[in-house]
């Protein structure tokens, strides 16, 4: 019985670095966090951010996994929905950063001083997409 | 007398029009005496022709030798870069605006897609419902108070990731798509600087 306990918090700790430290890798390869640094000019709060994310990656995998319920007002999840939105609209655009997929578009179609209106398309068809997913696709 | 000394750096990168005779103060900048400065400035490295098609390169060595056949005596010192990337700007066809507006719509509709895409790849729909049961503690199957502010989220995480609302920047650091553009464009410099005097050295050899 506790050889199996054992295993089993082994097999726990073991899937959770690999995650854990996963989470981290692809952070840091999008270099989100740099970027919300130099936009609001706060680069001594590194540790601060840091700290951040593992405590609500701690938090959410607790809470998640336990199936608790707060019993709050829907209302609640307009920030939270705002926040999570954001941080995907980070991520997507860094991912398209990282592939580099924008300076080779840029060239090819010769555009370089629409950029604005180019990347405002991408960012409307982000939006306009997931609203339509969320109010129409899913009902299909 | 005093040896005339005559500092000469290449631009990095001049843009022409077609059919244009390109100087050697077009493509670099002198220092020295006035008069050397002048003449010197105003001989003829290159005529743009048809056969140019868009890039150009010119060597220094070219420059040298060009200067040196005019006046043997004088003394080049060369700062900087060792060619230049001349680029020849023809004007543009007029169906330019139909091929923005394709662009722009496939762009749009390739961001929607891909977006729809991810959500179901990551089960997003399910993970928005646990988090709806989470915080309220009921089951609600479209938990769209949560997805609309989420939807405008998106948007905006984009805004701030590429430093811009629309027109107006946050501050005056580039922006990572700009910074990107600018190491892809130094990218290809050095692909046509190397690929371009290389083709000039098998044409020479050919002769």
């Amino acid at each position: 019985m506790t050889i199996k306990i054992l295993i089993i918090f082994f097999i726990g700790i073991g899937g959770g670095l690999a995650v854990g430290a996963g989470f981290v890798a692809i952070l840091t390869v999008f270099g989100i966090i740099p970027r919300l640094m130099q936009i609001s000019k706060t680069y001594n709060y590194l540790r601060g951010y840091e700290i951040g994310i593992i405590s609500g990656v701690v938090f959410a995998s607790w809470y998640g996994l336990r199936d608790m319920t707060i019993h709050s007002s829907p209302l609640l999840l307009i920030p939270i929905g705002i926040a999570c939105g954001t941080f995907v609209g980070m991520l997507a655009a860094a991912l398209t950063e990282v592939l580099n997929v924008l300076p080779i578009l840029m060239k090819r179609v010769g555009f370089k001083e629409q950029l604005l209106i180019l990347l405002m398309a991408i960012l409307f068809g982000k939006l306009i997409g997931s609203l339509f997913h969320w109010t129409y696709f899913v009902h299909l | 007398m005093d040896v005339e000394i005559l500092y000469l750096r290449m631009r990095h990168r001049l843009v022409v029009s077609p059919d244009q005779t390109v100087r050697v103060k077009d493509i670099a900048q002198l220092v020295g005496p006035d008069d050397t400065t002048s003449t010197i400035g105003q001989l003829t490295i290159h005529k743009i022709t048809v056969h140019d098609k868009t890039i150009v390169v010119i060597d220094l060595m070219k420059v040298l030798q060009r200067i040196r056949n005019f006046n043997p005596g004088l003394e080049v010192q060369t700062v900087g870069p060792v060619q230049t990337i001349i680029e020849v700007n023809y004007p543009k066809t007029k169906i330019t605006g139909v091929y923005f507006v394709l662009v722009w719509m496939l762009l749009f509709i390739g961001s929607a897609l891909a977006i729809m895409n991810f959500h179901e790849d990551v089960s997003m729909q399910s993970v928005h419902q646990k988090i709806y049961y989470l915080i309220t503690g009921k089951q609600n199957d479209y938990p769209l108070l949560l997805q609309i502010p989420y939807s405008f989220g998106l948007g905006l995480g984009m805004v701030l990731f590429f430093n811009h609302i629309f027109k107006k920047r946050f501050n005056e650091e580039p922006s990572p798509l700009e910074v990107e553009m600018f190491n892809y464009q130094q990218d290809l410099d050095l692909y046509v600087i190397m690929n371009e005097n290389k083709e000039n050295e098998k044409k020479t050899n050919d002769d």
